[in-house]
Order: C-alpha cells, then structure tokens, then sequence
C-alpha cells in the first residue's frame, strides 16, 4: 500500500519542487478509479534533485521489479545521469518522472497546474485539461478508458 | 448502426474519438459525483482506503490458495 499522505509530506516537507500527475492526479480530480503509486515530476534543476535525493533517502529507494541486491546507488547523480525511475520504498510505490509523453518536464507543465491541498500540505496537481491531453499522448489502451472517465469529470465539473 | 452512430456523434467534436466515446458509455456516473462532493484531501483518504481494501482482498485470495 502507498502512503500519499506521508509521501506528500515528506517531499513538501523538503522543499522538493514537484507536479502531481498520472493516477494520484486523477483522483484529485474526482476519478473513482484505483490507483497503486504516487507520479509525479520532479524539477531536474541541481538544487531540487539534491533535495529529492536527500527528502527520499530515509525510505530506502529501490528500482521497483528489480531483483534484491542489485547495486542501486540513490543519490545526485544518479538521477542526474537517468530520468524517470520506478521506485519502491518504505512508503510504497513512488514514480519519478523527469518528463512526460506529451507533456514535457516540470517547466513545461508548471503552467497547467493547481494547488490542492492534500494531508495539510498544499502540492501542484497536473490541471484536468493537461491531464486528459497527455493520457491521450500516451495513447496506451488502459489510457483510453482514463481518459473517458477524466472527459466525463470534466463534463461534470462544466454544468 | 449503433457504432456508425457513435462515430457521428462525434464528428463535429475533433477532441473526442469513437474509442473514447464507447467507453465513456460505461462510466459510472455516480461513483463520479459521490467523488466531486469530496474535498480533495478525502478523495485522496477514501483512495488509501481502498488500496487497503484491495490488499486485504488479495490476502484473503492467497490464503484460500494455499
């Protein structure tokens, strides 16, 4: 199980520059659906992975799938050298995401964002509009009946 | 033909494709509104919620395979 409330405060409480996206986004949208890991894109600027790297180290960061014992060294540059890692930690299942298919990186998106207020810290959450629009550039199958659902939130949310 | 009909309805709306069309016949429109009364935050308590729901069902089913 994944803890949001305790992954959200843990990267707000360090200061680590983020966008709430994929599944966690769509249920702060109002999606019914289940989703089993916190998305979300990071700043890759120094500074802010530096804060990430050190935010996330005491849960242990792990390539999620990856078989025990393979070295993984969690620090500056190995973000810095990668771009998107499935991790696994103490919190459970956390995606970074240094960009996304149709969407780009953080500066790219940081204009399409909200604030939401989740577990008392406030956290940017990819905006509805963004996040149908780069469900459907993802172009997956599991994506489509996503975004049917984001499209009817938002038919919803219009009347 | 219903599908020819969907696709139609669609037509005039370049953002929307039959697939997406076809599916959203199938979403449950109350589970939706239930959710948008929440608060944000309770969306994403009730989503921690269910996880737990889910694992518990996926304990339950191991144990009965054993």
């Amino acid at each position: 199980m994944t803890d949001f409330n305790a992954l959200l405060r843990l990267l707000s409480g360090n200061d680590v520059e983020f966008i709430i996206v994929g599944g966690a986004a769509a249920t702060a949208h109002g999606s019914a659906r289940l989703t089993l890991d916190l998305d979300i894109v990071y700043r890759r600027s120094t500074e802010n992975i530096t804060r990430l790297v050190d935010a996330l180290r005491p849960i242990k960061p792990y390539l999620r799938g990856a078989p025990p014992g393979l070295p993984f060294d969690w620090g500056v540059q190995t973000i810095q050298k990668g771009l998107n890692f499935t991790l696994v930690t103490t919190l459970g299942a956390l995606d970074l995401l240094g960009e996304i298919v149709g969407g780009g990186g953080y500066e790219q998106l940081r204009p399409d964002t909200i604030e939401v207020e989740i577990a008392g810290v406030n956290c940017l959450c990819l905006n509805l509009e963004r996040l149908i629009a780069v469900k459907r550039a993802a172009g997956r199958p599991k994506d489509l009946e996503v975004v049917a659902e984001l499209q009817q939130i938002n038919d919803e949310t219009r009347q | 033909m219903p599908a020819m009909k969907d696709v139609d309805k669609v037509e005039g709306r370049t953002d929307l494709d039959p697939v997406v069309e076809a599916y959203k016949k199938d979403i449950d429109l109350t589970l939706i509104r239930e959710n948008l009364r929440l608060t944000v935050d309770q969306r994403f308590q009730q989503l921690m919620k269910l996880q737990q729901f889910a694992e518990d069902l996926r304990h339950a089913g191991r144990k009965v395979r054993e």
